[in-house]
Order: structure tokens, then C-alpha cells, then sequence
């Protein structure tokens, strides 16, 4: 019988086994049905088996979304380090990661054809901003043109997506490449 | 006669949160690696509870003479970095002291990344 699998468990006032419980959480017998030990612990178990079930539901699906979690948590760490201000209001402080100001300038850059924007460096410095980008150039754009066209959008971006007036924009052409 | 009331930082916490989250150009919140282990704790606890916890990842609370409030955010590129913090900085003083009743003397707001569509 039943019984017979469990050797060694918790036993319960009335002589029953928890684990014997557990075996057959959803087959109840007449002794289960009066038992006030044997009812206690099911119902525990039942909760207990329910939770778990949720919780091994849970995993397998949002797990990605919880690696997700931890990793732009990760980079958020990283971000906090280089925080640039943005300004100082009523309120207290707007800061915003120089890395992430970055981000969003050389994709202004990329914007303009034949350009590829490669290294991109913001920081402050008493109420102005510096930008130093390097871009990589098509041969067959490549004319002053471009690299003022880069420089417009790119103090643009600053000035509409970020919030800030750029000092200074040092635009180096580090490269050309045939498309 | 006096009252005391007494409000946590979870819940000041948790407002601030809502109000942030609602601003338009904000994309999210940004946890942070301590928020990220503190939210996964006390969601699990309060799961266990049967109850599903108001999220407060992303803010933190100091709470002496005023309220100070730190909100990390993640803004869509859409719209200015600087304006939608100083939109945060208002919604969320607001929102704060609108449900608590607490002066709220300073919200910082860092923009961790902003995300280009």
C-alpha cells in the first residue's frame, strides 16, 4: 500500500505519514476524511503544491524578461558613474548619462548618408558641454559639406532630444570606406 | 490635539514611482542592481501574501525634514531628456505631496539611458 513507500517521514498524531499525504493529495479515504491531523496537512500541502506550481509557472516563462531585468540593471550601474547635468531647477538636479547623450549623437550623426559615426565622447564642463565625435566617411560623399552637415544635426539632437547647448563639437573623419 | 502619522518610505516610494511612470516621454523606470534585489524580494513576500506590490524600483527615498527623492528614468528620444526630468520632477512632488501630505524639497532625477526609436 501506500504506506509501504514511505520509511521514514514526519508522522502525524494519528500515524499517518506527511509524505503518505502527499502521495495522494487528490485520492482521499475514510480515514482522511474525519482526520483532523491528516485534513491540516493536506490543506497545507494543497497550498504549498499550489504556490510551487505557480512559482515553476512563473519561470519558465518571464525568466528572459528577469535576465533582461538584471542586465539593464547592470548597465544602469555602469550609467551612474558618468552622470552629466542637464540643469538645476526648483526641485533639485536633471542629470542625464553622458553614455547614453553619446548614444543619441552619433545616431544623429548616422543619419546623415554616407556617414558612420564611430567614437562619440560628452563631458561637461561649468555650464557647457564638449562633444568629441569621430566618424568614418563613404568616398563617395566625402566633401566639407558632410562633416558640417554632421555638425548641424548633431548640435540639433543635443539641442531637441537631450536638452542641451553644445560648446563645442570637435568632428575628426578618422576614415574612409568604399560602399 | 496631535496626530502622528506615520508613512513609509515604500509608500512614498511607490507614489513617486506612478506618478514618474505617467509622465509622457518617460519610457521607464531604471532599477538599478539594489532596487532590482529589493523589488524581487518584497514582490515575492507579498505574493506570498496574495497581493501584488505597487512597484517602487527606480526611486529612492530619503525622508528627514523634507522628502528627498532620487528617480531614475529611461526617457524615448522622442521627446527632450531635460524637459521630461523636469516634468518628473514636477509630476512626482506633486503626486507626493498630494497623497501623503509630506513637503517635498528636492527630486533628483537621472536620465540612465534614452532610448532611440
Amino acid at each position: 500500500m501506500a504506506m509501504n513507500e514511505t520509511d521514514q517521514g514526519y508522522l502525524l498524531p494519528c500515524g499517518r505519514d506527511v509524505e503518505a499525504v502527499w502521495d495522494r493529495l487528490d485520492e482521499i479515504d475514510a480515514h482522511e476524511l474525519e482526520c483532523p491531523h491528516c485534513l491540516g496537512a493536506r490543506e497545507s500541502l494543497r497550498a504549498l503544491r499550489a504556490v510551487t506550481e505557480e512559482m515553476s509557472r512563473d519561470t519558465s516563462e518571464p525568466s528572459r524578461a528577469l535576465f533582461g531585468r538584471i542586465m539593464s540593471a547592470v548597465r544602469a550601474e555602469v550609467r551612474r558613474g558618468d552622470m552629466l547635468p542637464l540643469g538645476v531647477g526648483d526641485l533639485g538636479p536633471v542629470s542625464a548619462s553622458e553614455r547614453a547623450i553619446a548614444a543619441v549623437l552619433r545616431y544623429a550623426a548616422d543619419s546623415v548618408a554616407g556617414v558612420r559615426a564611430r567614437h562619440c565622447q560628452v563631458w561637461a564642463s561649468v555650464d557647457v558641454v564638449n562633444v568629441e565625435l569621430k566618424i568614418a566617411v563613404s568616398v563617395e560623399v566625402v566633401a566639407p559639406d558632410v562633416v558640417s552637415m554632421v555638425r548641424e544635426r548633431v548640435t540639433t539632437a543635443a539641442t531637441a532630444r537631450v536638452g542641451m547647448r553644445v560648446n563645442r563639437l570637435d568632428v575628426t573623419v578618422e576614415d574612409l570606406y568604399d560602399l | 490635539m496631535t496626530a502622528e502619522h506615520v508613512i513609509t518610505k515604500p509608500v512614498v516610494a511607490a507614489v513617486a514611482a506612478h506618478a514618474a511612470r505617467g509622465v509622457a516621454g518617460v519610457s521607464r523606470l531604471e532599477a538599478g542592481l539594489a532596487g532590482l534585489v529589493g523589488s524581487v524580494a518584497r514582490t515575492a513576500r507579498q505574493r506570498i501574501k496574495g497581493l501584488d506590490p505597487a512597484p517602487t524600483e527606480g526611486v529612492r527615498v530619503r525622508m528627514d525634514v523634507g522628502v528627498r527623492l532620487e528617480v531614475d528614468i529611461v526617457t524615448t528620444a522622442d521627446d527632450q531628456a531635460a524637459a521630461v526630468g523636469r516634468a518628473v520632477q514636477r509630476a512626482v512632488a506633486r503626486a507626493v505631496t498630494n497623497a501623503t501630505g509630506l513637503a517635498v524639497v528636492e527630486v533628483a532625477v537621472s536620465i540612465l539611458d534614452i532610448e532611440l526609436s
